[in-house]
């Protein structure tokens, strides 16, 4: 049992597999959720896949450097960026609307 | 040496179904609270994928801006749009049926990729994992390096970006004072009495 975990660890396809299906659901949430803030939590979801994924290369591929790394930090702050702003939007929605509901808020469509 | 392999291994799996179960929970869970709750057990999962990676400063960041952040700031506005008893998010069947087909087939695609291009990647990475370098320097080093390899420029941008959010922020929620100060000037004449 011992033998068998330590001999075959995750390869790199089980990570690419893991952050794909992470960002699928991401991107499931995305499309599915009504309530605003849901939707964002979709993107946070793919956000952070991609952010896993820069690390992954980073170590697959050259492990010595850190510029995945590094990109993944910028990710991180660009994500939080955008929470921040998005959360204000929702707020300013409510207050005009009383609701957040993503299919409500279709003035700006025709 | 073969403990901490198997462990790593372990640990890996482990994750795998925590974090994609935790997912799953956070995009198809009714009460939009809960589904914070589960968005920030994903998170913090993704901080031990950090760890196993050998990134532990990215998975310091990780908890520290995910979770102790961006979490509470959903939480926050979740309580502030009373969207815990406004909606029972209940998407309808299209809905759910069109974004779960777009979620299969980037699901789809990016495993045909990986596929088809595996053998690329064969034998980068067999030794990756167990190797632990000491990242927070080398980050610390590359983002105020000035050289070619280095990013400083995308540091100052990324601080730049969160001064504008800053004052977005603050723009976009404040409290509107301009409707309540501008409607009586407008509508009556004698503002003078009122004054």
């Amino acid at each position: 049992m011992l033998e068998v975990l330590a001999s075959n660890p995750p390869g790199v396809f089980h990570w690419l597999v893991l952050s794909s299906l992470l960002f699928s659901i991401g991107v499931y949430g995305m499309l599915s959720r009504r309530n605003a803030i849901g939707v964002l939590m979709g993107v946070e979801l793919a956000l952070n896949s991609g952010a896993l994924n820069f690390v992954l290369f980073n170590r697959l591929l050259a492990p010595a450097t850190v510029d995945g790394e590094v990109m993944s930090i910028f990710i991180v702050t660009v994500a939080a960026a955008e929470a921040v702003v998005g959360m204000a939007i929702f707020v300013l929605l409510f207050k005009q609307m009383k609701t957040v509901d993503m299919t409500q808020a279709s003035q700006m469509r025709h | 040496m073969i403990w901490s392999k198997a462990t790593g291994t372990l640990l890996f799996y482990l994750f795998a179904v925590v974090s994609v179960a935790l997912a799953i929970a956070t995009v198809s869970s009714r009460r939009i609270l809960r589904a914070a709750v589960y968005l920030m057990g994903v998170l913090a999962v993704t901080a031990g994928f950090y760890l196993l990676l050998g990134a532990p400063f990215l998975a310091g960041v990780q908890i520290l801006v995910y979770v102790g952040g961006i979490v509470v700031l959903i939480v926050y506005v979740v309580m502030l749009t009373r969207s815990s008893d406004l909606a029972e998010d209940k998407p309808s069947a299209a809905r759910k049926s069109t974004a779960l087909l777009a979620a299969l087939a980037s699901f789809v695609l990016a495993v045909t990729v990986f596929k088809s291009s595996e053998s690329a990647f064969r034998g980068a990475g067999s030794q990756a994992a167990t190797m632990l370098i000491d990242d927070t320097a080398m980050i610390g080093r590359a983002l105020l390096d000035r050289g070619p390899r280095g990013y400083v420029l995308p540091f100052e941008l990324v601080s730049l970006l969160l001064l504008a959010v800053v004052i977005g922020g603050i723009t976009l929620a404040r409290k509107i004072q301009v409707d309540q100060s501008a409607a009586p000037k407008e509508s009556s004449d004698g503002g003078v009495a009122n004054a």
